[in-house]
């Protein structure tokens, strides 16, 4: 993840800014991640490793999320 | 595709990989092959939604790369996620009512990796009002199960990613009152409501909550269902488990349900699916008997799985790439 939409993306784990994607898995994960982080905020990293490798793995499936959230 | 007995056979014996869904009778009578198979004899076909016992609901699995068979019981059905393929998908079948098909309600959820590789199947039943036995068939050995998952990993080229969505047509009011519950499980008696004990039964009555709403749940925009199977002696049981940890809120009325159904087909935009089944409870109250759902064909299941079980949803993989 660029550090443009990690930044994005930390603002969506903390509530912050809100992003539904079209893909049901990464709203799942987005969810567990944002429960974790409201736990311990100090897992945010952890969390936000776990979503890269996330849309790492299915580069097809992520580039829409991706620019959608570089656009937040 | 609807098509008959020979029809399937000879998709069989021609070596394709396939997903069938049937009534029994018919998947006991099919060659050994490169198939796995679930009970049903509810369908949405291309001319509609239907109830047949002679006619077989065939998917041809032609965008495998390659493709492998097991069958996994309730102690190592999560097996699935270290034996998938790495760019792949997961199709399982479960029966209904077995313990498997409850292990993997349970705790699908909490289950590392899962939601990294794109898992779709259903719940196999049987006819309603029937004294019916749900079953799953692995087509390698033709044997068939009460009590275990059948599962498809399918193989996907390199440039080609598989995507698992839903339709739902529940939704929220986050006005509502917020519904928890103290552990993941299938029935339940007590539950808070806005942090205060409840007796969940009482409070449907009391509130005169109609059980075909089911409660859902916002995981970040998508909603999941989960469906009341029944109220009795101060017990509510679902469908699906409940889970501590996850609020819960009655998903708001809707006035046709049938209509609402058919918006919200119409507007969900996939293009190509290659695989979609719907809930009976969809097909019962949205009354999908003789009604297109197009693009979306399939078997019409006792529930659904998109990486954990769903109720009252339609699921659909489509490939991309």
């Amino acid at each position: 993840m660029v550090q443009k939409v990690q930044e994005k993306v930390k603002k969506i784990l903390l509530g912050e800014i809100r992003y539904t994607s079209s893909n049901l898995a990464f709203n799942i994960l987005i969810s567990k991640m944002q429960k974790k982080v409201k736990a311990d905020p100090a897992c945010m990293d952890a969390c936000l490793s776990e979503l890269d490798e996330f849309l790492t793995k299915y580069p097809i499936v992520a580039k829409v999320d991706l620019a959608n959230i570089a656009v937040l | 595709m609807l098509i008959t007995l020979e029809e399937t056979r000879k998709l069989i014996n021609d070596g394709k990989i396939l997903h069938i869904a049937a009534d029994e009778t018919m998947l006991a009578q099919l060659p050994q092959g490169k198939w796995i198979g679930g009970t049903t004899p509810y369908f949405i076909g291309d001319e509609g939604g239907t109830m047949t016992k002679e006619k077989l609901f065939v998917s041809v699995i032609d965008y495998a790369e390659d493709a492998r068979i097991a069958v996994y019981g309730k102690y190592n059905v999560f097996q699935i996620v270290e034996e998938c393929y790495d760019n792949g998908l997961t199709m399982l079948i479960m029966p209904y009512g077995s313990e498997v098909a409850a292990k993997y309600a349970k705790s699908a959820p909490d289950v590392e990796e899962l939601l990294m590789h794109p898992t779709i199947g259903w719940i196999s039943g049987y006819e309603l009002n029937t004294v019916g036995e749900a079953k799953v068939f692995d087509g390698t050995t033709g044997a068939s199960y009460t009590d275990k998952a059948v599962v498809m990993y399918i193989k996907l080229p390199e440039e080609k990613s598989a995507m698992i969505n839903m339709i739902n047509i529940f939704t929220d009011d986050k006005t509502d009152p917020v519904i928890r519950f103290e552990d993941n499980d299938l029935s339940v008696t007590d539950c808070t409501v806005n942090g205060q004990k409840v007796n969940f039964a009482e409070y449907i009555a009391k509130k005169g909550i109609d059980p075909k709403m089911p409660l859902v749940a916002d995981y970040n925009g998508s909603y999941l269902n989960i469906s009341i199977k029944a109220v009795d002696e101060g017990k509510v049981h679902f469908y699906a488990p409940v889970f501590r940890d996850i609020e819960y809120r009655f998903a708001t009325k809707v006035d046709d349900y049938a209509a609402e159904f058919r918006n919200r087909v119409e507007s969900a935009g996939a293009r190509n699916p290659v695989f979609s089944c719907n809930c009976i409870l969809n097909y019962l109250y949205g009354e999908l008997e003789g009604k297109k759902t197009p693009p979306y064909t399939g078997p019409v299941t006792f529930g659904e799985v998109a990486y954990q079980l769903l109720n009252q949803t339609l699921v659909y993989c489509e490939i991309l790439g």
